[in-house]
């Protein structure tokens, strides 16, 4: 049953891929008693299944450039590849966040992002069928992370087995159905439901929109509709959604959702976000007609009193294009995903040319300020929004969830960002599936993918909850931001004006947070991009050192308004321990929570050549000793 | 960090009255002419003389603050309105521009393009605006208003320039004088070690435990070298006489002697080259051997300008980076990234960061001892033995011991500030000390809680550069600043050999000022921010207990090494002259490390030695990370200049929480006063969080 369909045995013919054999979830059973046998236990999830396995892979540590491996197993199930070695991880050595599915030396499969070979010491892309099979296999991974996998010691036909699986189930198209464990993910209920500022507001029910409604006191001049229930109007369109009170239901049929101007966000002084998905281009003359006129409409009754003026961001015309964003992404991800040490060394001296050769932080800078263009347009020109994009899906969703985030509080929170990701990014309709090409579909597709990665750097400090402190979030915020060089016309000096008063703190902007886009201000979010690269680790230093202090202090604060509290009312509570679970007596690294504690941590920088020639043969035998001591640490 | 709230930033003058008793300083002149007559009062400096002023705001932060801009003979200073009388330092860390850091002076007039003001020049218009940029990095923008003054506004400017004219850059404030609880830090630390006498010295070396050594009074007249302190380090075997022949054979008479030594047993000395030209006996050869060798059976010459940047490179690097950090630098913001890679700066960091971190190792982990070898050995050679010490030593981590190591490898040790801060007007300008002073922020940004100092303390310290209140860094040899103080005068003649039993130097003139005076620039207030709220002092004495006893083995040392391009190399013997050759001769500079296949660099750079003591790293060492990412640029310092960087500077600190610790502990003692004296005892200790008084 194992590794059907994969090599089948068949000797030096290489695999079909043609082979569909996979046995249904409810046929299979887990073959945990098997596995049991084994050093190390695979843990298969209800539902998956092993496929192809081979042993002796020596898995290599990278700081030591594939001298040093660990023997292990090396399995291919229809959920992941996992390496089963005989690490001893110590118990202090356990990375702090840690995935409960999917563990240290597992991948899935739909992380894999491209696959090595190396054929005599030459590294090549590994797809479709091979004919020799390489010695090692390289995988690089979504979430940076890389693998070497070295089948010198394995036996051919393992290796045959292991290297067409793996490529099989990678990058082979697949149906949406195998993709995801949804047996295994179904399992899981929803746990208790308390109401919305503590629990994230999943936008599938109408209550939902009048909740955020009225939370954003949009109620009065926006309706939620239900129109597309059961997406009778439009696949991409949620079930429910919001548009202005005055527009006919009877519009939104029309185009399919398209030319509807749909709510995103009230601001405090009334203005609203608004996104709309625009009219394919290629239109006869007569369609093109109709459209115009369905449009001043839709324009007319939005222009007029009660609703703002309104100003619209053509988003696909005059931003970054999708393509500019996967290219520059290929190119900033090349930066992490090194294969050894001494790559890293080499790119060392060019790291800012590299780094702004990307232009990964340059689309990141303007994200950030095409955001604060349109904060500029609610806060002070007291405009309503309209962000136009083909599908509204995409760029849309950047630039509205970034806008929220800066204007809006509430999103600073946890269940406050998890919703906002839920609106705009779930059911604001993204496509995950093509842009994070899932279904490997086509390579080319994929050069939208990374879209849902701008976002991030910006926001991932303030989510936590206990960070509501807008100074420290503008803090936080600005770090990760760089000088605008813009045509200089009128929206630029407003922007300018409004930017640079934020920033001079005259106003208070209730609860707003500029980021600072200077040139030096913009940075790569280390903790994300470096986490695997035991390189750029410093141990008990980084920024971590500081957060340390800083929620040792407010520990303390907590402890002492407590107190206080206590001799107040003269009542006794247990003392509060939330905080210290995040803090640890070790010394931590500067990339926690993500690494491990640096394995080498006690190498010293120095080079090994040339020294055997010191200390006489006693010396030398002795600390040997010693070294082999240290090695097996 | 440590930077108060918007609006709150530290150049605010603090609230209490200041203690004029402790400061003597001279009444201001009579005024000249009849405008000076309106002039705010200014507490001037001795023999110093207001030349002209003008009313203006200070402009580039919000809130704009009015007060008056002045040009005296000494520098120029923009007073707050109300400043003068809450003032409890002589000058102002902010406002305060001496005559040599003005970098650029610019005047403007409207929109159109500002006039740059160089000596000789001549203001062709009545400005609005003067921009002073200092060669530190600071920006004082001054704005004038229409008023009918604008003839003052002229004037000040004009006065600038020809003030500027006239200036002698090393020249340095005369006359000053604090009171004696004012110096230093204050109180709460012990003076730092001036090294100017033979019981500071032998006080450090007892700390340091080195009981192979002992202090040598042999330079005593600074007839052995002028650039070389009166007295150092030297082994304890060695006679003076000795290190008198050995020390001839080396470049401007400095010969090896001890930097620091590591508890475990292993020295850091350092030395400059070789003088080629000699042709010494075998018993100097000997001598020379013996004071290289320190009774250490191994050795490890190290090539200090190998792999790091030459002094050319250095002040082109920072002339590029100040340059680049202008306001007005016409870089697009996209290319910031490789405008700063072009500099070259942080490459520069990079590489003594490395440098040093190898040593590091070799000291304390292998315990080898090492010998910094450098032609003049009054450049790199300080760098490098400081970064190793701030490194290895978590004593040299605090206020106390990184200003004792400043004091030591810098300003004792001969590094000629003058020449190298472009005081002396020849072509030698590199800002060497600046250079370490970058390395070092970057080691407290990577490691905020293991250096007692605040990153604002390193602001101060790299200010102080371009203060000339005293003369510590306005000399470029120790002879040079002794003679300064008219110390020597009155024992030149009484030297007597074996008896270094010369009267203390304060019993006869005040004692002089230097730059460790903090309160001379700084307020009480402003001094408290040299703390680090982050540090945690936690090595005590780790490696102490590692003490090996030091084998002092006579005769020729067993092995020899160059360590070079981040490898060692066996060497034959220790000088150059049996032979006629040394590596050390042919300089290796700026090749690239030995071995670039990607597996042996991997393990250049990660691999364990498998001999000379395989024990983990000591707990106190610092491993520094110097790839890419991870050297940053120092953006409190050389941003200054930008206001809009500036804005983004105050952010919400730990000093702010450590504020609401105070206050909560203050209402919870109230609170606990006024309670029950049982429930007293529940309460935790308040003592334990660090208190915002440190």
């Amino acid at each position: 049953m194992l590794g059907k369909g994969v090599g089948g045995g068949s000797g030096s013919k290489a695999p079909k891929p043609s082979f569909v054999s996979y046995v249904r979830p409810e046929e299979i059973h887990t073959n945990e008693k098997e596995v049991a046998e084994k050093e190390v236990t695979l843990h298969l999830l209800p539902g998956e299944q092993l496929l192809c396995e081979a042993s002796t892979v020596l898995k290599c540590i990278q700081d030591d450039s594939g001298q040093h491996g660990i023997c292990g197993k090396l399995v291919c199930t229809d959920f992941k590849i996992a390496f089963l070695g005989e690490e001893s991880t110590l118990d202090d050595n356990e990375p702090q966040f840690k995935n409960k599915v999917i563990g240290e030396n597992d991948i899935t499969l739909h992380c894999v992002d491209q696959i090595y070979g190396v054929f005599d010491e030459k590294k090549k892309p590994l797809f479709g069928q091979l004919k020799k099979y390489p010695e090692k296999l390289i995988i690089h991974c979504k979430d940076l992370r890389v693998f070497h996998f070295c089948l010198r010691y394995t036996k051919e036909e393992e290796v045959k087995r292991i290297v067409s699986g793996i490529i099989h189930h990678t990058q082979a198209p697949k149906l949406l159905k195998r993709l995801f464990l949804f047996s295994y993910a179904t399992a899981k209920q929803n746990s208790t439901a308390t109401g919305p500022p503590h629990q994230t507001v999943m936008f599938d029910t109408i209550k939902d929109w009048h909740w955020e409604l009225e939370r954003t006191k949009g109620n009065i001049k926006y309706k939620a509709v239900n129109a597309n229930e059961d997406y009778k109007v439009c696949e991409k369109l949620p079930a429910y959604f919001v548009v202005p009170v005055s527009l006919p239901e009877e519009d939104i049929l029309c185009f399919q959702g398209r030319g509807i101007p749909i709510w995103c966000w009230s601001c405090h002084n009334g203005c609203a976000l608004l996104k709309m998905s625009a009219f394919p281009k290629e239109q006869d003359e007569s369609n093109l007609q109709i459209q115009k006129a369905f449009l001043d409409g839709i324009y007319k009754t939005i222009h007029n009193p009660p609703y703002e003026t309104l100003k619209t961001e053509d988003l696909s015309n005059s931003f970054i294009s999708l393509q500019e964003i996967q290219t520059s992404y290929s190119k900033f991800k090349q930066l992490f995903l090194i294969d050894n040490s001494s790559e890293f060394w080499d790119t060392d001296v060019k790291w800012f040319s590299l780094l702004e050769n990307s232009n990964w932080l340059d689309i990141i800078r303007r994200c950030l300020k095409k955001a604060i263009e349109v904060i500029e347009c609610l806060e002070v020109q007291n405009t309503n929004v309209l962000l136009i994009e083909e599908n509204a899906s995409d760029l849309c969703c950047i630039i509205s969830s970034l806008v929220q985030v800066m204007m809006d509080p509430y999103c600073r929170t946890r269940f406050g960002f998890q919703s906002l990701i839920q609106k705009e990014w779930i059911m604001g309709g993204h496509c995950f599936l093509d842009r994070c090409n899932h279904l490997r579909q086509n390579d080319k597709e994929e050069h939208q993918r990374q879209l849902s990665l701008p976002l991030n750097p910006n926001k991932s400090s303030p989510k936590r909850g206990f960070f509501e402190t807008d100074h420290l979030i503008k803090n936080l915020l600005g770090k990760r931001i760089s000088k605008l060089i813009n045509s200089s016309d009128e929206l630029h000096d407003n922007f300018r004006e409004f930017y640079d008063n934020w920033h001079s703190k005259i106003v208070d902007y209730h609860g707003l947070l500029l980021p600072h886009i200077e040139g030096p201000e913009i940075k790569v979010w280390a903790q994300r991009c470096l986490r695997w690269i035991p390189e750029a680790q410093i141990l008990g230093g980084g920024p971590v050192a500081i957060m340390n202090k800083v929620l040792e202090m407010m520990e303390e604060v907590q402890s002492l308004q407590k107190k206080i509290d206590e001799k107040h009312n003269s009542l006794m509570t247990p003392p509060l321990d939330g905080l210290s679970l995040l803090r640890k007596p070790a010394r931590l690294s500067s990339l926690f929570p993500f690494a491990l504690l640096q394995r080498h941590s006690s190498k010293p920088v120095l080079p090994t050549n040339s020294w055997k020639t010191l200390g006489d043969e006693e010396d030398l035998a002795k600390q040997e000793d010693e070294f082999v001591d240290l090695g097996d640490l | 960090m440590w930077w108060g709230g918007r609006g709150r930033s530290f150049n605010i003058p603090p609230q209490k009255e200041p203690e004029m008793g402790s400061m003597q300083v001279s009444r201001m002149d009579e005024p000249r002419s009849p405008q000076t007559s309106s002039c705010p009062a200014l507490r001037c400096l001795p023999g110093e003389r207001v030349l002209a002023w003008a009313p203006g705001v200070r402009r580039g932060l919000e809130p704009e603050l009015p007060g008056t801009l002045m040009c005296t003979n000494l520098r120029v200073l923009f007073c707050p309105q109300g400043w003068q009388a809450r003032q409890d330092s002589v000058l102002n860390s902010d406002y305060d521009f001496s005559l040599s850091n003005i970098g650029r002076l610019e005047a403007v007039n409207g929109p159109g393009r500002p006039q740059i003001l160089r000596p000789g020049s001549l203001l062709k218009f009545i400005p609005d605006e003067i921009l002073i940029h200092g060669r530190d990095f600071r920006l004082l923008r001054v704005g004038f208003g229409d008023g009918g003054l604008e003839p003052l506004a002229f004037r000040v400017a004009m006065a600038i320039v020809q003030a500027r004219e006239q200036n002698s850059p090393a020249q340095h404030y005369e006359g000053m004088i604090l009171s004696k609880a004012c110096c230093g830090l204050g109180s709460r630390e012990p003076p730092v070690p001036l090294l100017e006498t033979p019981e500071d010295w032998e006080a450090e070396r007892r700390r340091q435990g080195a009981r192979g050594w002992r202090v040598s009074t042999v330079n005593e007249r600074f007839d052995v070298s002028t650039s070389l302190p009166r007295y150092f380090w030297v082994p304890r075997r060695t006679l003076d006489s000795e290190v008198r022949k050995a020390f001839s054979h080396f470049h401007q008479g400095r010969g090896p002697r001890l930097s620091w030594h590591h508890p475990g047993g292993s020295d850091l000395l350092r030395s400059s080259g070789f003088y080629e030209a000699s042709d010494p006996n075998r018993e100097d050869i000997r001598a020379v051997e013996l004071l290289l060798q320190a009774g250490h059976s191994d050795i490890v010459l190290v090539d200090a300008v190998d792999e790091l940047p030459t002094l050319a490179d250095i002040q082109l690097a920072h002339l590029r980076l100040r340059a680049l950090c202008l306001p007005d630098a016409t870089v697009a913001e996209e290319k910031w990234l490789s405008a700063l890679e072009g500099t070259r700066w942080l490459d520069h960091v990079r590489s003594c960061l490395r440098k040093a971190s190898d040593i590091s190792v070799l000291v304390t982990s292998r315990v080898r001892s090492v010998v910094l070898q450098e032609q003049s050995d009054r450049d790199l050679n300080g760098l490098l033995s400081s970064l190793v010490q701030l490194l290895s030593d978590p004593g040299a981590r605090t206020l106390h011991g990184l200003q004792t190591i400043v004091q030591r490898e810098w300003v004792a040790s001969g590094h000629p500030f003058l020449t190298r801060l472009g005081g002396s007007g020849g072509s030698e300008e590199a800002p060497v000390f600046l250079l370490f002073l970058d390395c070092l922020w970057q080691l407290l940004h990577q490691f905020p809680s293991e250096f007692e100092f605040s990153e604002f303390f390193l602001l101060a310290l790299h200010d102080s550069v371009r203060v000339p209140d005293t003369p510590t860094f306005l000399r470029d040899t120790p002879w040079e600043r002794g003679k300064q103080n008219g110390q020597f005068s009155s024992y030149t003649q009484v030297y007597t050999p074996g008896s270094p039993q010369a009267p203390p130097v304060g019993d006869l003139v005040p004692r002089p000022l230097t730059v460790w005076d903090w309160s001379l620039r700084y307020s009480h207030q402003q001094i408290l921010q040299f703390y680090n709220p982050c540090y945690e002092p936690h090595h005590s004495d780790s490696c102490s207990s590692r003490e090996q006893p030091t084998s002092v083995a006579p005769g020729p040392p067993r092995s020899i090494f160059l360590f070079s391009r981040g490898t060692l190399t066996p060497l034959n013997q220790l000088c150059p002259w049996r032979d006629g050759f040394s590596s050390l001769m042919s300089s290796s500079r700026w090749l690239p490390r030995h071995n670039t296949s990607s597996d042996s660099l991997a393990d250049q750079e990660w691999g364990l030695p498998p001999h000379w003591g395989a024990s983990p790293l000591p707990p106190g060492l610092l491993l520094p990370g110097f790839l890419g990412p991870q050297i940053r640029l120092w953006r409190r310092c050389y941003l200054r200049g930008r206001p809009e960087v500036q804005r983004g500077l105050s952010a919400p600190t730990i000093s702010g929480l450590l504020d609401e610790l105070a206050l909560l502990q203050g209402l919870l003692r109230t609170w606990s006063s006024r309670s029950s004296t049982s429930d007293h005892t529940k309460t935790k200790d308040p003592d334990t969080p660090p208190t915002p008084s440190r």
